[in-house]
């Protein structure tokens, strides 16, 4: 499910379906660093947004959760907190989070969810297919994490 | 023939400038009501637009095989191309091409991943399953067997069109 309203109307009637959530974690910065924040943004959205067109039924793909770089390691965190609440109290029961922002790899997540992360490269060069194979080929490295949680 | 015949009256010259006027003004208003009442017929032609997927008719199996080709859609002033993908197998002496999309609630479907079940479509979302032929298989979450494209051979080679549902 996409965050639209379609989609939402779907979500409303088959609720009991759907029950993992993708939250993409997107920097934000502006003058030098801005080229590199967008290019791991792309990045992320190109791949959550293929999850979650082979997931559609199951999983719901939230708006990024987007920060500015110099916000700490431990304010994060903690905002990501209230966004996991939030969303396990309306029923989801998985969360997986994408980012290409190393800087997560220090954050402790496990109580959270699934924190994965992928070193973004640059897909504007790339023509439709070729852009599609490569992310396809990333994804399948997350796929299993997110399945093996549901059998 | 005498000048007088040719004379125009008054009254007469405005009774043609106005009906010529108000035709025009009348044609100028009943086209684009004209063009909106006929506009799906006029659009019916772009939507079975056929896309080869780059596969030959010989080498269509029982075994079905997963090919992937992309189409331009138009969503407003955007166009993008979107891609797609879809299962082509042989049954009997038909071309079946199936979409991959279960007909559940939207998850790609794979053929033969589910281990116990080798010879069938398996949504990995909620387990459900279909046969090689695209018929849900009882029991599970999927109501209706999954859509097939249209398919058309030209010149040996496997042309998709658009995706249509069945039962």
């Amino acid at each position: 499910m996409r965050w639209n309203e379609n989609d939402a109307k779907t979500y409303q009637s088959a609720k009991e379906y759907v029950d993992t959530a993708i939250i993409p974690l997107l920097p934000v910065a502006g003058g030098k660093e801005q080229e590199e924040a967008v290019r791991m943004g792309e990045f992320t959205s190109y791949l959550t947004d293929f999850l979650e067109r082979q997931y559609t039924g199951r999983v719901y793909l939230l708006p990024p959760f987007t920060y500015l770089k110099e916000e700490s390691t431990e304010d994060r965190l903690e905002r990501l907190k209230t966004w996991t609440e939030h969303f396990k109290n309306q029923g989801f029961s998985h969360f997986l989070y994408v980012t290409s922002d190393s800087r997560w790899r220090q954050a402790d997540a496990r109580d959270l969810g699934e924190l994965v992360w992928i070193p973004a490269f640059s897909l504007a060069e790339m023509d439709t297919n070729k852009r599609q194979q490569s992310i396809e080929q990333q994804a399948q490295q997350i796929i299993p994490l997110m399945t093996e949680k549901w059998s | 023939m005498s000048e007088k015949n040719h004379r125009v009256s008054r009254r007469q010259f405005l009774t043609y400038t106005l009906t010529g006027v108000g035709g025009f003004m009348a044609a100028g208003m009943l086209a684009p009501m004209v063009r909106m009442a006929l506009d799906p017929a006029l659009e019916a032609a772009g939507d079975s637009e056929f896309v080869s997927v780059g596969l030959s008719e010989d080498e269509v199996s029982e075994e079905p095989q997963r090919v992937d080709f992309s189409i331009e859609l138009d969503d407003g002033w955007y166009s993008s191309e979107q891609s797609r993908s879809a299962w082509v197998l042989r049954e009997g002496n038909e071309i079946l091409a199936l979409s991959p999309i279960c007909t559940h609630l939207g998850c790609t479907v794979n053929w033969g991943t589910n281990e116990e079940n080798p010879e069938e479509f398996f949504c990995p979302c909620h387990f459900g399953r279909f046969e090689r032929d695209g018929t849900n298989i009882p029991g599970t979450p999927p109501t209706r067997p999954l859509d097939v494209y249209e398919v058309e051979v030209r010149d040996g080679m496997i042309y998709l069109g658009q995706i249509n549902q069945r039962g």
